[in-house]
């Protein structure tokens, strides 16, 4: 519960923007408007997991947290340029879940582009989602920089296309997170072929940015905090100057830095998930830069939850989380260190108790 | 050393007696030990399916939507004080708190078979962790 | 005839902190010394009660607080003292559903009850100011309530009075001309410092194990605020102690339900106004729409949007109307509000910003009637008093 201090408000008042309810400090503030050019900023909404109960009801829960999310971006001034989606709209996959999850976003004024999750996609494969959001992957431009969106959450077809006597039960057995039947995720190779062309179109120096619900890097394979391929498609965007990559799925906050691109994850509105260190029984990857969330008291149905507004500087992503019952966090790019850095919680001697997890 | 070797034939006398008057002495066998462990597997695996189970409550929540391997219950810190009940509290108060809250359910008796199954889960998943009773 | 109530209450509160009550004037602490002190023996169900160094508790500078406390000269009408609002007869609080200030004018909240605000982490149902000392100055200067445009003419009273220049001489060991506010806002403090409320029916049952002092309804009451009901959680009670309030804010679908619609206008419009210097304190207190964007107004935080502080529920038997509106007239039209997911009327639209702690109850008509008696088992044993004395 940051307080905006008057430097920062004196800058507002001098530039005449805005910027409702962030807690950005003045230095990332400074970051962000250094120049001029291809400063913009959008919002990203992420894992609402709508999920049906019968009839007319979905779970309570669920619903309160995208309402809340799309509510508070539509708070935001300037208006952010556009709104993505991260996927997991659904919890299994339904017309009724997708419908009442779009139904829900109808009401964001900007233009929202859709990512796809496993959650909406293991049940029918993608259709009844492409038919509301349009196709699964695709790349737009936007100012300056290069957006791609893939469907990072698909799997082996021996698994998707025999290993299931019913569509229903596929879903159901990819819907548990920590389910040992399910089946790491994967770009393909009919996407991997198309990414390398629509990359080869753009110059080495435009500002990539991927968007993909699975993260494009491998942290903990038993809760699919992994994408198979992921060292492949890091090849593909090593080339250029500036790439990052950000990712659903995990319900937390991680950044990460692998050479040249940047990994940033952004919150659920549904729930939060706990740190794979918090499974004693497996090894993980959980990369060494990130400083955890809270953890979260589950009385306050939407703590740990939240979703982001993302200022992109240059070229770079700088995080801006919105956390229910927390303070706010931003995750920005630190150019000096070339590499993403919480402006807060840098380091160790700063961290709260909430953020430790055991 | 001198004392060490005292009570190591002690303690061989004394397991000498158990031998002879096998009826007073909590004795078992490998097979026992085995199929014991089955049974407490056996729970382990109810647990599972109950964790996982969206007929456990009323909304069709299930415990692994949180707590993927029943990570973050931290059974080891129980009982500790637990704000959501204001006062101290094992680990079965707070299964039956979320029982009530996120999964919208009927709470489960202390000792009811349901209840031991999702303890029995639960801490199995947690193995091999210290004991930290209170800790928050 | 209130001042001999006051009197009283006072004396109470007094013989209750004899053990940290200080006779010395105040001093400026030495470097490494304590930086709070606290009264060993709080009352049954009450934590011990914290002390800023530079403030300790004296019995004169009690009685100085309890005096300017009640001074209605300190208004542009000179009809208005603190206790107006927070009238020791009515638990501290004017039993109206928002505070009437200079000239007839209302403000747009609730009078939120003096009692046990010491125990408060903030002050004011928005959090905007941090401790007492600092809270109790800005009524005296808000337009709609002491009215004062700055605070010259209570300087002066407080410089010219002799019964005053005696005591602020006694108290604080400093001549006349050196009064300033900050010595006002020291007295007053301590003397809201006094205004405790604990050993309720609830704290002998509770903590002492007195199964005779709550009654059947009020059992299966506390069985209710401690489950099904979900109170505890914000209203919170511990192992040792219950000070009712977790001392958070929380949008909890009051006042923000009937402005959904302008939220993003009004949140707009005000946070340009703050940036352009406008006065939270001013524009909170006298514009009714302003006033239900809530701690968001204070912090710009938007998870706070319609969010106030959670109250203590000691003595809330005596302080209705309730919420920080005033808009619910009885405790059983509060439960309901809260059985019925954060909305008052069945039916009316959930605010998008409510607290994720706020979900229907499915109480039935007999758990409310239980969770209400249970509720009225919080008046503290001065307040019982106090009020057997009305009666």
């Amino acid at each position: 519960m940051s307080t905006i201090n008057n430097s920062r408000r004196n800058f507002i008042k001098h530039s005449g923007i805005a910027l409702l309810g962030s807690s950005l400090p003045i230095s990332l503030v400074e970051l962000a408007f250094a120049e001029t050019t291809q400063n913009f900023s959008f919002a990203y909404i992420s894992d609402s997991h709508i999920q049906h109960i019968k009839g007319a009801e979905f779970v309570r829960n669920w619903d309160q947290g995208l309402k809340r999310a799309v509510a508070e971006a539509n708070l935001l001034t300037p208006k952010p340029d556009f709104v993505i989606f991260g996927g997991d709209l659904a919890q299994l996959g339904t017309k009724e879940e997708l419908d009442h999850g779009a139904e829900m976003l109808s009401a964001l004024s900007p233009k929202v582009h859709h990512v796809m999750g496993e959650h909406d996609y293991y049940l029918d494969l993608g259709e009844y989602w492409e038919k509301l959001f349009g196709p699964q992957y695709y790349s737009f431009d936007h100012k300056g920089v290069h957006f791609v969106v893939l469907n990072s959450i698909r799997t082996y077809d021996e698994w998707t296309y025999k290993r299931w006597p019913t569509n229903v039960q596929r879903m159901a057995e990819m819907a548990g997170l920590d389910n040992p039947n399910g089946s790491p995720f994967m770009v393909g190779d009919e996407q991997r072929k198309w990414l390398k062309a629509d990359l080869a179109k753009i110059p080495k120096t435009t500002p990539v940015v991927v968007f993909s619900h699975s993260p494009l890097q491998k942290i903990y394979k038993g809760w699919n905090f992994w994408t198979e391929d992921a060292e492949q498609i890091q090849a593909m965007l090593k080339p250029f100057k500036q790439a990052s990559v950000i990712y659903g799925h995990v319900h937390q906050i991680q950044y990460n830095q692998i050479g040249n691109i940047s990994f940033n994850s952004v919150m659920a509105t549904a729930w939060p998930w706990p740190y794979p260190q918090a499974y004693a029984q497996a090894e993980q990857y959980l990369p060494k830069l990130t400083v955890p969330m809270n953890r979260a008291d589950p009385f306050f149905e939407r703590d740990a939850t939240g979703w982001q507004f993302i200022n992109m500087a240059n070229g770079r992503v700088d995080m801006h989380f919105s956390l229910d019952s927390n303070n706010s966090r931003t995750v920005g790019f630190n150019k000096s260190k070339k590499r993403p850095e919480d402006t807060v919680y840098p380091s160790e001697a700063k961290r709260t108790a909430p953020q430790t997890h055991y | 050393m001198f004392k060490a070797n005292i009570t190591m034939k002690t303690a061989l006398l004394g397991s000498l007696l158990v031998f002879a008057n096998a009826s007073i002495a909590d004795e078992f066998t490998d097979a026992d030990v085995k199929r014991w462990e089955q049974q407490f597997m056996d729970t382990v695996k109810q647990g599972r399916e109950l964790w996982t189970s969206p007929k456990l409550g009323n909304n069709g929540v299930v415990c692994a939507q949180c707590h993927p391997n029943a990570a973050n219950t931290h059974p080891e810190t129980y009982p500790k004080f637990q704000k959501q009940l204001g006062k101290v509290a094992p680990l079965w108060e707070m299964i039956n708190w979320c029982l009530k809250n996120p999964l919208e359910g009927q709470p489960l008796a202390a000792d009811d078979p349901k209840m031991i199954a999702l303890q029995a889960y639960v801490t199995h998943e947690r193995r091999g962790v210290k004991l930290e009773p209170g800790k928050h | 005839m209130r001042f001999i109530i006051v009197l009283t209450l006072s004396i109470t509160s007094l013989f209750a902190y004899a053990q940290f009550v200080t006779g010395n004037a105040d001093t400026k602490p030495s470097p490494g010394t304590i930086k709070q002190q606290s009264n060993p023996k709080p009352m049954l169900g009450l934590p011990p009660l914290i002390i800023p160094v530079d403030n300790p508790q004296t019995q004169a500078k009690i009685e100085l607080g309890n005096k300017l406390f009640h001074d209605k000269r300190f208004s542009i009408d000179g009809t208005v003292s603190c206790s107006n609002c927070h009238d020791d007869n009515k638990a501290f609080t004017d039993n109206l559903p928002v505070s009437l200030g200079n000239n007839g004018k209302f403000g747009t909240r609730n009078a939120p009850t003096v009692i046990n605000a010491a125990y408060n982490k903030v002050q004011f149902w928005d959090g905007r100011e941090p401790d007492l000392e600092s809270q109790s100055k800005q009524p005296l200067i808000n337009p709609v309530e002491h009215g004062l445009s700055d605070y010259k003419p209570l300087l002066t009273i407080v410089q010219t009075d002799p019964e005053y220049v005696t005591a602020f001489k006694s108290v604080f060991n400093i001549n006349e001309k050196a009064i300033t506010m900050d010595y006002v806002a020291k007295a007053i403090a301590s003397f809201e410092r006094t205004v405790l409320s604990g050993n309720s029916a609830f704290d002998r049952y509770y903590f002492k194990g007195d199964k005779t002092a709550l009654s059947e309804a009020q059992m299966r009451g506390l069985q209710v605020f401690l489950g099904q009901g979900r109170c505890v959680s914000c209203h919170v009670i511990e192992n040792d102690q219950a000070l009712f309030t977790d001392s958070k804010f929380h949008n909890i679908g009051i006042g923000i339900n009937q402005i959904q619609q302008d939220v993003p206008k009004l949140a707009e419009a005000f946070l340009a106004a703050k940036n352009k210097g406008a006065n939270v304190d001013i524009s909170v207190l006298s514009d009714k729409k302003s006033s239900e964007l809530g701690r968001f107004a204070v912090t710009d935080v938007l998870s706070e949007v319609g969010a106030f502080k959670t109250p203590t529920l000691r003595d809330i038997e005596l302080t209705a109307p309730y919420m920080h509106d005033g808009s619910l007239k009885n405790l059983n039209d509060v439960v309901k509000h809260y059985n019925n997911g954060g909305v008052t009327k069945v039916g009316d639209p959930v605010n998008p910003y409510l607290s994720g702690g706020i979900r229907p109850l499915k109480l039935d008509n007999n758990q409310i009637d239980d969770l209400v008696a249970f509720l009225k088992a919080l008046t503290g044993s001065k307040a019982a008093n106090l009020a057997a004395k009305e009666n």
